[in-house]
């Protein structure tokens, strides 16, 4: 069984041996590589997965300017102490009303819903950009399967395919079942024959595939070159302990990290616990220099960067065979594959290939990665959709607001450890650092 | 993409090295040279009016005919732009650049900004090919055009629709 | 974060007499947009840069317009001929009186 037993079970051996009279010197980390208690986040604060009680009694989320602010909390999270189950399967009988076809396009195309589109091709010059995760509906009324199928296959598909990437739009609570069977009666209106394609994009089996954003490292194509390349100031300069990186690391950040981020994500050994180099910079730049360098802090980015351009060129080294690896690659794999949020969805729905998953699909208008092609090796990346450095981390993160879930903290252990999963594909191949991607 | 060596401007870090050594590091602003006093060139007066493209299409260029440039000028453009701030467009003019045959000029309009001119590209035959490439901010979903005027007066046009969403999943 | 004025310029590194040569350059500035209140621009001294100048071997070979609608940290891409040995300048001038220059050194091997 791959789950996680509860870190607070590490706690109540403790309490229950000092109440019989034994003194233990530290309780034992539950699981191999796991710390003994919960990680204190050394994040900025909008990225630390806060859930603030608003003053009208709501719950309102800390999160990146422009994020949704909506609390998903009643849903399953990645934290290893999340023991909750998949959202109950639910199959209702649809409503006894007339579904109305127009009021379902306009749900079908709406974006803060899905869009639908995003998976799945309909008729319409206006739709675009619409995705193939899904099948294509674009003649879907011509199977004349029955309304109340329909309805159930988009209230709860997993009641009729388990395996199904889909979300159980009703059982989550996404549409109302009054909405469902506006969509219903929609999806019988499409039918053939279909008109001539006057635009090979609108539709994604024929639209041509992103041709990538030139080269990475040429600071006149790549924002974060400079902006890495500004992070050598920062490693002479002093903290409040007087010391700066480059007391102890001599020679600038290129020559004397020389390579070590090729080992990266690695247990560390003193903080009992997997790190990136984002978050080692968490710990160890305060201890050192004095100056605090949270996690996704514009210079906690920058100086990543700068230390993983210090590889640049070389494989990727992780030691895949020690212990605490080991078990962490199994719980990160294993939250890879999790249900999670709302609407269900495991990072391989999207980010793998196999048995009808979305990798090399389009959602929506963006191809989706494949994670096994080995990805992490460009991360920090700019990403031109958001003018900005984005670190892994936050590549996680994101995910939960369109997913309707809780992110957690950007140090949280459980994205260390799903790091080094994601991390594993990238073995033996070059880091290439800083990355460009949409 | 070619490979090539980078060559710095002259940064901010080396000039108050430099003028550190001359103990005048304290008057360096951002700029190389000390600015020359601003005559406010970015105010709103200077920036021209807000106007439709055809009434910027009538104040460039008049009433002189325009002819459709497709066979002759390649625009390269995203069919759905990956953030509106920043979108990439590469204009390559077909025209030998002899004195007597070159383009003279390429400007770039985005029908739908408020201003839409976005740049106009003074060439000579020194620069042996008519290519010119940038990243333009668009605020919504507009026709971008390219118009090539030649050393004889004549203009070309060329325009491709660009796409500007954001947001939601696969967005 | 890199200085306003900073120039990057991107040449080939390899570069024979007569060659017509692709220049890529980069300036950091903020390419201020007009601010709106109630539906209203703002008057303001926007700061952008509005004209580029290309000089080669000391003469100019190009020159720019440019508006709010290009991009933060401009970039841009031309091509010119590379006659001789020298220096291929780049200068930026922005709307609060800026100056900024990159130069690229063109050889030939």
């Amino acid at each position: 069984m791959l789950r996680a037993p509860l870190r607070s079970g590490a706690w109540v051996t403790l309490a229950t041996l000092l109440a019989g009279g034994c003194v233990q010197s530290e309780p034992k980390p539950v699981s191999p590589g796991l710390p003994p208690s919960p990680w204190i986040s050394r994040a900025i604060p909008e990225a630390r997965g806060d859930v603030k009680d608003s003053p009208d009694g709501t719950k309102v989320a800390v999160r990146y300017k422009g994020w949704s602010t909506e609390d998903f909390g009643r849903f399953r999270t990645y934290a290893y102490d999340d023991p909750r189950p998949d959202i109950p399967l639910a199959r209702p009988p649809m409503p006894p009303i007339t579904g109305d076809p127009n009021k379902g396009r306009s749900l079908f195309l709406n974006r803060s819903l899905g869009p639908c589109t995003g998976c799945h091709l309909i008729q319409g010059e206006d739709v675009w950009p619409a995705g193939d995760v899904g099948p294509d509906l674009s003649t879907y009324g011509d199977r004349r399967l029955p309304a109340e199928y329909t309805f159930n296959l988009i209230h709860d598909p997993r009641t009729l395919f388990p395996q199904t990437l889909m979300p159980a739009w009703g059982a989550a609570g996404l549409l109302k079942p009054e909405e469902i069977a506006h969509i219903v009666a929609f999806l019988g209106t499409q039918k053939g024959p279909l008109p001539s394609e006057k635009d090979p994009e609108r539709d994604p089996r024929t639209r041509a595939k992103p041709q990538g954003f030139g080269d990475n490292l040429d600071p006149t194509n790549n924002p974060a070159v400079l902006r890495a390349e500004g992070a050598d100031d920062l490693w002479e300069k002093k903290g409040p302990a007087a010391k700066a990186c480059a007391d102890c690391h001599a020679g600038g950040a290129l020559s004397a990290m020389k390579g070590v981020a090729a080992r990266y994500p690695q247990y560390v050994a003193q903080y009992r616990r997997v790190m990136s180099i984002e978050d080692f910079l968490t710990v160890h730049a305060p201890e050192t220099t004095g100056r605090p360098l949270p996690e996704e802090s514009g210079d906690n980015l920058d100086l990543t960067m700068r230390i993983k351009m210090a590889a640049n060129g070389m494989p990727v080294s992780l030691d895949l065979a020690k212990p605490e690896h080991r078990a962490a690659l199994e719980r990160g794999k294993a939250s890879f594959y999790r249900k999670v949020g709302q609407r269900g969805h495991a990072c391989a729905d999207c980010h793998t290939a196999a048995n009808g998953r979305g990798a090399d699909k389009f959602l929506g208008g963006r191809l989706l990665a494949n994670v096994e092609n080995g990805l992490t090796r460009h991360f920090p990346t700019w990403r031109t959709s958001q003018a900005d450095v984005w670190d892994m981390r936050k590549r996680m993160q994101w995910c939960m607001t369109p997913l309707g879930m809780n992110m957690l903290a950007a140090d949280a252990v459980e994205y260390a450890e799903l790091e080094l999963y994601l991390a594993s594909f990238d073995q033996g191949k070059p880091i290439s650092v800083p990355g460009i991607r949409h | 993409m070619e490979r090539g060596r980078n060559e710095g401007g002259i940064t901010r870090r080396a000039l108050l090295r430099a003028l550190g050594a001359l103990g005048l590091s304290g008057l360096v602003g951002s700029a190389v040279e000390r600015p020359r006093p601003a005559a406010a060139q970015g105010n709103l007066a200077s920036l021209g009016p807000e106007e439709s493209v055809d009434a910027t299409m009538k104040r460039l260029f008049g009433g002189r005919p325009i002819k459709d440039g497709a066979s002759s000028i390649k625009l390269d453009l995203p069919l759905i732009a990956e953030n509106g701030a920043v979108v990439p467009v590469s204009v390559e003019v077909d025209a030998p650049m002899t004195p007597q045959r070159s383009v003279k000029a390429i400007y770039l309009i985005a029908d739908k900004n408020r201003r839409p001119l976005n740049a106009k590209f003074n060439l000579t035959p020194a620069m042996g090919q008519a290519y010119v490439s940038t990243n333009l901010r668009l605020g919504e979903s507009t026709d971008v055009r390219a118009i090539a005027e030649m050393a004889d007066g004549a203009l070309l046009m060329a325009k491709r629709e660009v796409k500007v969403t954001i947001g939601g999943c696969g967005g | 974060m890199a200085d306003i004025g900073l120039v990057r310029i991107r040449i080939p590194s390899s570069i024979k007499p007569g060659d017509v040569v692709k220049v890529r350059v980069l300036v950091i500035h903020p390419m201020e947009i007009v601010q709106r209140k109630d539906g209203k621009p703002v008057d303001k001294n926007y700061h952008f840069i509005n004209r580029v100048v290309v000089s080669y071997l000391a003469k100019e070979i190009a020159q720019f317009e440019t508006t709010q609608s290009i991009s933060e940290n401009p970039f841009f891409a031309f091509a010119f001929k590379a006659t001789e040995p020298g220096p291929l300048r780049v200068t930026f001038l922005d709307t609060h009186g800026g100056k900024y220059e990159g130069t690229a050194d063109i050889k030939f091997s």
